[in-house]
C-alpha cells in the first residue's frame, strides 16, 4: 500500500526522489518501442540462456570431433566432417544404431534411427488425428454426464509420461499379464501373431506398443484440440442446413469437415513435431537399444560422452523436424487458399 | 453392440406402443431405425462412447489390478486381481520415499507456473496491446524456439548446470593483469537445473494464451485506469491480469500439467535422489530394485502420481479444453 501512495505522489510531485520514483518515472517516460522491449526482457533473456545460447553451442560442437582422451569434452575442428559421416552412415563407430536405414527392408528400416522416428510419427499421428476425430464427434454431442465423459477422455493426456511408460511396460510384460504369453500357453494377441512372446525386446513389436502407447495418451489432445475447432462453428450454419433439408452426413461433410479441416492440420503438426522427439515412452517401456529413435541417439551418445556426435545428432534431428513444420506450412496456406 | 440394442429396446417400449406387430427386437430396432435415423446415428454414438471409454480407462483398471494382486501370485494376472493386497500402497512409501518425489514434482511444477505466468504475462501484454517495430518477426521466433527437440538444449545446458562453463569477464585483463572467469553456478541436483528449462520450453504456449486474452480487453478501460494515476505496470496488474483472469488460470493449469508430465529434463538433470529434487520420474524409476521388480509396486506407485493431475483435469476441464483453443488456434 505504501507503494501505491509513492507512486501516486511521484505522478504528482515530480521534484520528489528515491530509487522507486525515480524507476517509475523513467518507465512511465519511455516511448512504446523501449516499453515494449524493456517488457519483453525477462522473457528474452530466459529464451536467450536457455535456449539460444545451447542451440548456437550445439552447432558449435557439431563441428568437433569426438575427444580421444578423457579430459577434454571435444576433440579437433573437423568442420562438416560430422554431419557428411552421419548422412553417409558412417557414424555407426560411435552411435548404437545406424542413422539412415542400411537396407531397404522392415528390419533393416525400424532398426535406424530415422527409419524408426518417421514411421512411429506417420503411424501415430495418422491414428491420433483419425481417432481424435471420432472423439471430438462424441464430445461435441450434448448429453447428460458430458462433463464425466470428457474428463475420462482427457485424462490420458494429464498422465505422466514415466507413468504412461509404467502402464504400457506392465501390460505387455511377459509372464504377468495376459496380453502376453509363453511360448506353450500363447495369448490371444500371440496367437493372431501381432506381438511375439517377448514384445519389449522385439524391435518391431515395441514399436506397435510404443505406437499404441502414444495415440492412447495423446489421442485426447487431438480431440480437444478439434473439438474446440468443431466448437467455434457458426451454429446458424447447421440450422440453415437442416431447413434446406441436408441428412447430417451431408452436414458433416459440407459444413463441419471443411471448416475444422485447417485446425486439423494445426493439431496434427503440434503432435508431428513432438512425435518426432519421442524419446521418454521409449526409454520407460522399451529402452532405447530396442526403439533407437533419433532422440534416443543423441541421448546415449550423450551419455558415452561423444559430443561432437551427439550434437551432430541434435542439430540433424531439429533440421529434419524444421523441414517437416515447413512442408506442413506449405501446405496448410495451400489448404487455406482452398477455400 | 449388446449394450446399443439394449439402449434403444428401452427407448422403444417408451415411444414405439403404437405398434402391435409382433417382431424380435433386432427386427424391431432396424425397421425403426431406418424410418428414424436420427435413432441409428443416436446407437452408433452410444457404441463410440462406450468403446472410447474403454480404451481409455482400461490401462488405469489394469493397474489396480496388479497394484492390488499380492507379489507371489503375479503370474498371468487376468481381468481380476489375483487376491487383494491394499498394503502395496503403502509399501511404495516404505521402499523409496514416494511421498519426497511427488513433494518435489509439485514444487517444480509451482515454481515453473509462477515463473512462467509472471514472464508470460509481460509479454503477453506487449505483443497483445503494444504495437512496434519487430513484434511479427519475434513472435514467430518465440514459436520457432519450441519446435526444437529438448534433446538439441540438452548438451550445453548440462555443461552449463554443471558449472562446466567459463564467462570470460571483461576488462579483468586490463585491470587485475589476467583474464578473470566467471564459472557458472552447479546447478545440477537443485530445481533450478529443472525448472528453468522447464520455464523456456513451456513459456511460448503460455504466452500465445495470455496474448490472445489481454488484447481482447477494451483500450478504454486501460485508459481510465492511467487517468486514474496508475502506472503502466499498474494498468497491467491492476486492470488487465484480473480482467483476463480465466486466461491466466488456464495459462497456468497447462503449465503445472506440463512439467509434472515432463520426462526428458526431469530424468537427466538430477541424479533420481529424492535428496536431490528428483521429481515423480525418479521416484517410479527408483523403485525398480537391483534384485527384483515389484510390478504391484510399479503400478500402485503410477496410481497415486496420476491422482493430483486426474484432480487437477476433473476441477479444471473447462480451462484446459478453452486454452488450448486460445492458445493453440492463434497461430
Amino acid at each position: 500500500m505504501a507503494t501505491e501512495q509513492e507512486s501516486q505522489g511521484a505522478i504528482r510531485d515530480s521534484s520528489r526522489s528515491g530509487p522507486y520514483v525515480t524507476a517509475v518515472r523513467w518507465m512511465e517516460n519511455l516511448s512504446e518501442t523501449a516499453f515494449a522491449y524493456f517488457l519483453l526482457a525477462p522473457a528474452l533473456l530466459l529464451l536467450l540462456v536457455i535456449a539460444i545460447y545451447p542451440l548456437v553451442t550445439t552447432f558449435g560442437m557439431s563441428l568437433f570431433a569426438d575427444a580421444i582422451s578423457g579430459s577434454a569434452s571435444l576433440g579437433e575442428f573437423v568442420g562438416i566432417q560430422n554431419y557428411v559421416e552421419l548422412l553417409t552412415n558412417q557414424k555407426s563407430y560411435a552411435l548404437p544404431a545406424p542413422f539412415l536405414p542400411t537396407s531397404l527392408t522392415v528390419g533393416g528400416i525400424v532398426s535406424s534411427a530415422l527409419g524408426v522416428t518417421l514411421i512411429f510419427t506417420i503411424v501415430s499421428v495418422f491414428f491420433e488425428t483419425i481417432i481424435g476425430f471420432a472423439q471430438a464427434l462424441v464430445l461435441d454431442q450434448d448429453f447428460r454426464g458430458r462433463r464425466w465423459i470428457r474428463v475420462a477422455i482427457i485424462i490420458p493426456w494429464a498422465v505422466p509420461i514415466v507413468i504412461q511408460g509404467m502402464i504400457f511396460f506392465l501390460l505387455f510384460q511377459p509372464g504377468i499379464g495376459f496380453l502376453v504369453g509363453t511360448s506353450q500357453n500363447p495369448s490371444l494377441l500371440n496367437q493372431l501373431g501381432i506381438i511375439g512372446t517377448t514384445p519389449l525386446v522385439n524391435t518391431i513389436d515395441s514399436l506397435l506398443i510404443i505406437t499404441v502407447a502414444d495415440v492412447w495418451k495423446t489421442t485426447a489432445f487431438m480431440a480437444l484440440l478439434i473439438l474446440a475447432g468443431m466448437q467455434s462453428i457458426d451454429r446458424s450454419l447447421y440450422d440453415v442446413a437442416r431447413v434446406s433439408g441436408a441428412s447430417p452426413w451431408q452436414q458433416f461433410k459440407l459444413i463441419t469437415f471443411p471448416l475444422i479441416l485447417p485446425t486439423i492440420m494445426v493439431a496434427m503438426l503440434f503432435r508431428t513435431i513432438a512425435a518426432m522427439r519421442v524419446y521418454g515412452i521409449i526409454e520407460t517401456t522399451t529402452g532405447c537399444q530396442t526403439v533407437p529413435s533419433l532422440s534416443c541417439l543423441v541421448v546415449s551418445s550423450f551419455s558415452s560422452r561423444t559430443y561432437g556426435t551427439a550434437a551432430t545428432v541434435a542439430f540433424v534431428t531439429a533440421a529434419i523436424i524444421g523441414v517437416v513444420v515447413s512442408i506442413y506450412i506449405v501446405k496448410f496456406a495451400d489448404a487455406e487458399g482452398g477455400f | 453392440m449388446a449394450t446399443d440394442t439394449g439402449q434403444s429396446n428401452q427407448q422403444n417400449t417408451g415411444i414405439g406402443e403404437d405398434r402391435p406387430l409382433k417382431r424380435g427386437p433386432l427386427s424391431k430396432w432396424v425397421s425403426s431405425s431406418i424410418q428414424n435415423p436420427e435413432r441409428a446415428y443416436r446407437a452408433m454414438f452410444y457404441v463410440a462412447t462406450v468403446f472410447f471409454l474403454f480404451t481409455t480407462l482400461f490401462p488405469f483398471y489394469w493397474l489396480l489390478v496388479l497394484a492390488l494382486t499380492p507379489q507371489n501370485l503375479l503370474t498371468n494376472v487376468g481381468l481380476v486381481p489375483n487376491g487383494f493386497n491394499p498394503m502395496s500402497f503403502v509399501t511404495v512409501f516404505e521402499r523409496v520415499p514416494f511421498h519426497i518425489y511427488m513433494f518435489n514434482s509439485l514444487v517444480l511444477g509451482i515454481m515453473t507456473t509462477v515463473i512462467v505466468l509472471l514472464l508470460a504475462s509481460l509479454a503477453g501484454y506487449v505483443f497483445g496491446r503494444l504495437r512496434f517495430p519487430g513484434k511479427a518477426p519475434m513472435m514467430l521466433a518465440i514459436l520457432a524456439i519450441s519446435y526444437f527437440p529438448p534433446a538439441a538444449f540438452l548438451i550445453p545446458l548440462f555443461e552449463l548446470f554443471t558449472g562446466n562453463v567459463a564467462v570470460p569477464l571483461l576488462g579483468t585483463s586490463l585491470v587485475f593483469g589476467e583474464q578473470l572467469y566467471l564459472n557458472s553456478p552447479d546447478l545440477f541436483n537443485t530445481p533450478w537445473a529443472m525448472v528453468l528449462p522447464f520455464s523456456a520450453l513451456f513459456m511460448p504456449l503460455s504466452i500465445f494464451i495470455l496474448t490472445t486474452f489481454y488484447g481482447q480487453i477494451p483500450d478504454g478501460l486501460e485508459d481510465a485506469a492511467r487517468i486514474e494515476g496508475t502506472t503502466r505496470l499498474g494498468a497491467l496488474f491492476r486492470v488487465i491480469i484480473p480482467l483476463s483472469a480465466p486466461g491466466v488460470a488456464t495459462a497456468g493449469v497447462l503449465t503445472f500439467i506440463s512439467v509434472y508430465n515432463e520426462f526428458f529434463f526431469s530424468f537427466l538433470m538430477n541424479n533420481g535422489e529424492a535428496q536431490n529434487w528428483a521429481p515423480l520420474v525418479g521416484g517410479i524409476i527408483g523403485l525398480q530394485g537391483q534384485f527384483d521388480t515389484p510390478y504391484h509396486l510399479m503400478a500402485a506407485a503410477s496410481i497415486i502420481g496420476v491422482l493430483p493431475v486426474a484432480i487437477l483435469v476433473i476441477v479444471a476441464q473447462e480451462k484446459i479444453v478453452s486454452g488450448l483453443t486460445a492458445g493453440a488456434l492463434k497461430e
